[in-house]
């Protein structure tokens, strides 16, 4: 029994560590520029085709893990000045439903590029099998994705208490219009949030390859886990995104050992144990 | 003031008359097929597939059966049951459609079946679930799939025979009507197999995080890891279980698979030591296989076909050998002479209920190979053996196929 | 006067139908009508965004579908899925307009997918990811034909209704918090309130609109309880012209004509449908109505110099 809750809390982490990635993009995007980014979904699965071709064409996974998030942050960045901003003047709602439309067209793409099949990838060589510690068995690269996430997480922590920008981005998100009346350019703010959003996302479905492999709709598959994770943490909490994340992993590595058809329900269940005792979410202010 | 000029109302009524004639009947001198598949959406990959195969079958008899032309045409079911079914119906009204084929996803396919039944058209469906020749059976359709109970006990039987030693499973099931009926098929022949099922987890539609079930599996140490789950859901689990290293050490049986269009998303590592049960695979050895793998492969530069073509192939043929056999283009008279049919088709033999309009067929059960030993890219796996046992009487939910 | 050319343009439409598509197909636009012009409620008078629609429409459908597999006959089967729906939509709404707009559009998204998942999981009821199949059709409807009369004629009552809410103080008070919610507040309205009176009425009418879906193919299948399917609806609206009551209709129509021929030409024709979504957004945020009515508009001025020239 030890061995089914040590792995379980291990597969729980590692699965919720995806999820945080995912969610603490959306969440920025989220708090700073006021929009559910209806397309991060499709960064996370251009994150992972992205890594997919790259490897591909070099033969190194690291390269690849490198590269396909700072290519994702570009078409992010297309979205967001070609898109996103000219919307700024109509009412908020557009914006929203204009990524959702290129959430459609992009995943479309990514068909036309990559065809309808999917793929599978291999994590690098020196990650591949898992190690015997005696009570548990455990892939390395689940173990490696565990310690790789928590040390960007870090990084991300860093960033936003430590620096100056990562100051200006948690004034925008408590409060928008004082950042512009203190002289900072918002839409200079608004374009480095996107980029680092859809960085996260990219990175998260990079990293998701070796476990769940690439199809053109993995996209849309995880987009209502993305905005269950905000719910749950409340809008503009990047701590709460993180622990949101990690929470849902463990729930649904605690339902596998004891209700296994439940591995979704337990999801909307605890956001719907969310919504009526916490409607804030767990860190919401607002 | 007028709300409309004079003129644009001679114009208006002259559409409205010229709309009605789009509506009028087309004199039958062609036989209209209804090929619907899901081109886009989930499973756009074997919608695509299936279309293929249905296209080497039609252009085999150039497009002409008895004499007519056949008119053959293809609609996106997106895989939803509410739009296949608004586009099934259109067709039949606009297209004067009689013989419908597809799709992919059973909940779509039994969507389908009803309205195939109440416009009284024939319908041939392949795919997982029973009840098309089972439940919802009725006069119109009919199942080329291989019946699950059939394929449940190839399965068993054939997985014991690759190995001998092995006497505990363990079981995966998509979390479904189809999973929980395989399921309980599974668990009520294991012993006639010296098999014993050891645990057993279900698991959503669309699930692809399995670490947590490979654990618990995995700490039951079973002989062989022993799935009811199809496509993407059985891929992952296959992957994570090489990630977790139970394979290649201990086998894998995928129970309900497509073959080819699985093992082909695999990486040749993750493809170790796998037991595939399938309807279909390219290297059945009859002459009208080879003849449909050879045509095939043209359209896809060289890629064999697996189940989703072979399905497409499948259904079409057996349309087409209805109506060569009855000289007929009738539904009714192609469904009367299906009815009870004996003979050879590319999977082999066959026969067709005619009570429940099941096809009794081979179930292909194979046996992956080392990359060592793939005689080209293509080459994943080879058949061990098959098996055509029919379901007994007593277990199919058919009970009355009703009347024209 | 204006108002006079389109409801006998929908008239003409309506009778036109039944020979410009197959019966199915037209019983289902005028079903999806109801589903936008009602959504219109929401989203172009009130300037509410949910994306939830389908959840409501999902659950009518089901226990309309449930009702009438029951044995029990349509004229029960519609007022009382009609009355679960408001009752799913008071609950629903009361959650979601407790917070700020964009709180607003997360929740109703999650509780669509949650409601899904129910309808998933719970397969005694809904038949999971089979659907609800093989629900009878009342006798006197299994004509296809007097089937598309008798959902014309709901629409059309419903469509009398709208437009008397629409027309009341309660239209314009959904109308001054869409344009000022701090004006309308200080003013004395419980702006909150409001909005979830108009998301229940906008969320009641679908629900109705699903009570007949599940009459024309007898069924209530799980893709339409899903979020896309929110989407899809959201798309019609404002394809059609959110501006316009009656300017969804257009959308509706658009949709399906677009998705099923297109469908026909091009395996990847979502790309289309998001294409066009994009564009109405960024440039045709009126949709088809605004841009009909510009024509008109410069048709008129063109008519006007013409007359002015003859005239001089």
């Amino acid at each position: 029994m030890t061995f089914l809750i040590i792995s379980q809390i291990l597969n729980g982490l590692g699965l919720g560590m995806l999820y945080a990635l995912v969610g603490v993009g959306l969440t920025l995007i989220l708090g700073v520029l006021n929009i559910p980014n209806f397309a991060h979904g499709v960064l996370y699965a251009l994150g992972a085709y992205f890594a997919y071709t790259i490897a591909s064409l070099t033969g190194s996974f690291y390269i690849a893990i490198l590269i396909a998030p700072l290519l994702v942050v570009l078409v992010g960045f297309l979205l967001e000045s070609k898109g996103v901003r000219r919307l700024y003047s109509a009412h908020h709602d557009y914006q929203l439903l204009f990524l959702f439309a290129c959430a459609l067209i992009i995943q479309e793409i990514i068909i036309i590029i990559w065809g309808t099949v999917g793929f599978s990838l291999l994590p690098p060589p020196n990650l591949s099998g898992a190690i015997d510690f005696g009570i548990i068995i455990y892939p390395k690269y689940r173990l490696a994705l565990i310690a790789f996430t928590i040390f960007i997480i870090s990084m991300l922590f860093l960033f936003f208490t430590k620096t100056n920008y990562g100051a200006i981005l948690r004034a925008g998100i408590e409060n928008r219009d004082m950042v512009k009346v203190l002289g900072i350019n918002i839409n200079k703010v608004f374009l480095f949030t996107f980029g680092l959003g859809s960085y996260l996302a990219g990175l998260a479905g990079a990293l998701a390859t070796p476990i769940f492999g690439l199809t053109p709709s993995m996209g849309m598959d995880i987009l209502p886990i993305c905005f269950v994770i905000v719910v749950i943490a409340g809008l503009g909490s990047i701590p709460g995104a993180v622990i949101a994340g990690i929470l849902i992993g463990l729930s649904q590595g605690a339902a596998t050992i004891w209700y296994p058809e439940a591995t979704n329900v337990v999801v909307y269940l605890m956001m719907g144990l969310t919504i009526i005792f916490r409607p804030q979410g767990l860190f919401g202010t607002r | 003031m007028l709300i409309l000029s004079k003129n644009t109302l001679k114009m208006f009524f002259i559409t409205f008359f010229l709309s009605l004639f789009s509506f009028a009947s087309i004199a039958k001198d062609t036989v209209n097929i209804l090929g619907i598949y899901p081109f886009s959406g989930p499973y756009a990959d074997s919608g695509e597939l299936q279309a293929k195969g249905a296209l080497v079958a039609l252009e085999e008899v150039g497009y002409k059966i008895n004499g007519k032309k056949i008119k053959y045409i293809t609609r996106d079911s997106e895989t939803k049951a509410s739009v296949a079914a608004r586009r099934v119906q259109e067709a039949i009204d606009s297209e004067k459609i009689d013989f419908v084929v597809g799709p992919w996803s059973s909940g779509v396919a039994l969507a389908i079946t009803e309205v195939a039944k109440k416009n009284k058209v024939m319908y041939y469906f392949s795919g997982g679930t029973e009840d098309i020749s089972g439940k919802k059976c009725h006069k119109y359709a009919f199942m080329w799939a291989a019946n699950a109970w059939t394929a449940m006990d190839a399965n068993l039987k054939i997985f014991k025979k690759a190995h001998p030693n092995a006497k505990k499973i363990y079981l995966f099931v998509v979390d479904y009507a189809f999973g929980w009926t395989l399921q309980k098929y599974v668990e009520n022949l294991a012993g006639k197999y010296g098999l014993e099922v050891v645990g057993v987890d279900r698991h959503p539609l669309g699930h692809r995080e399995y670490s947590t079930f490979i654990t618990k599996a995995m700490s039951k140490k079973p002989d062989a890891i022993y799935m009811i789950n199809f496509g993407l859901d059985a891929i992952s689990a296959v992957r994570q279980m090489h990630n977790f290293g139970f394979t290649p050490k201990k086998p894998v049986v995928m129970s309900w698979s497509s073959g080819m269009e699985e093992l082909i998303q695999l990486d040749p590592a993750m493809r170790s030591n796998l037991i595939v049960g399938t309807n279909y695979y390219s290297s059945i050895d009859t002459p009208e296989n080879k003849a449909f793998v050879k045509a095939y492969k043209k359209k896809t530069n060289g890629i064999p076909p697996g189940y989703a073509p072979g399905a497409g192939y499948g259904l079409m043929k057996m349309v087409l050998l209805g109506m060569k056999k009855s000289g007929s283009t009738d539904p009714k008279e192609v469904i009367k002479t299906l009815e009870g049919m004996k003979g050879k088709a590319f999977f082999g033999d066959f026969e067709i209920n005619p009570n429940n309009h099941q096809t009794i067929r081979p179930f292909f059960v194979l046996k992956t190979k080392p990359e060592s030993e793939m005689k080209n890219k293509y080459d994943f796996a080879d058949i061990v053996a098959v098996s055509s046992t029919e379901q007994p009487k007593n277990m199919n939910m058919c009970k009355n196929i009703g009347n024209f | 006067m204006k108002k006079y050319y389109t409801y006998i343009a929908l008239l003409i439409f309506l009778i036109l139908g039944p020979f410009l598509f197959s019966h199915a197909t037209i019983s289902e636009i005028i079903v999806y009508s109801i589903v936008a012009v009602a959504t219109n409620i929401m989203l172009g008078y009130t300037g509410l965004l949910s994306f939830g629609q389908a959840m409501f429409f999902g659950t009518g459908a089901y226990i309309s579908g449930l009702i009438l597999k029951a044995g029990l006959p349509i004229f029960i089967a519609i007022p009382v899925s009609t009355i679960s729906t408001f009752i799913l939509a008071s609950i629903v709404g009361y959650f979601c307009v407790k917070r700020t707009g964009l709180y607003f559009i997360c929740l109703s998204f999650a509780f669509n997918q949650m409601l899904y998942f129910i309808a998933y999981v719970w397969v005694d009821v809904t038949g999971g990811e089979d659907g609800l199949v093989a629900v009878p059709r009342p006798e006197f409807l299994t004509n296809s034909l007097s089937l598309y009369i008798f959902i014309t004629l709901i629409f059309l009552i419903c469509l009398f209704a709208l437009r008397r809410v629409v027309s009341s103080p309660l239209g314009l008070v959904f109308q001054l918090i869409r344009e000022n919610p701090s004006r309308a507040s200080s003013i004395g309205y419980n702006v909150k309130f409001f909005k979830m009176i108009s998301f229940v009425i906008a969320s009641t009418f679908t629900g109705l609109a699903g009570s007949l879906y599940v009459m024309i193919h007898s069924m209530a299948p799980i893709d339409q309880i899903h979020w896309l399917k929110s989407g899809d609806i959201i798309f019609m609206t404002l394809f059609g012209g959110v501006g316009h009551f009656l300017g969804p209709i257009l959308g509706v129509i658009g949709y399906i004509y677009l998705s099923d021929t297109l469908s026909i030409i091009w395996a990847r024709w979502p790309l289309l449908m998001g294409l066009l979504f994009a564009l109405v957004v960024l440039y045709f945020r009126g949709g088809i109505a605004e841009l009909i009515e510009n024509l008109i508009k410069k048709y008129k001025i063109f008519k006007k110099g013409l007359d002015d020239e003859k005239s001089s």
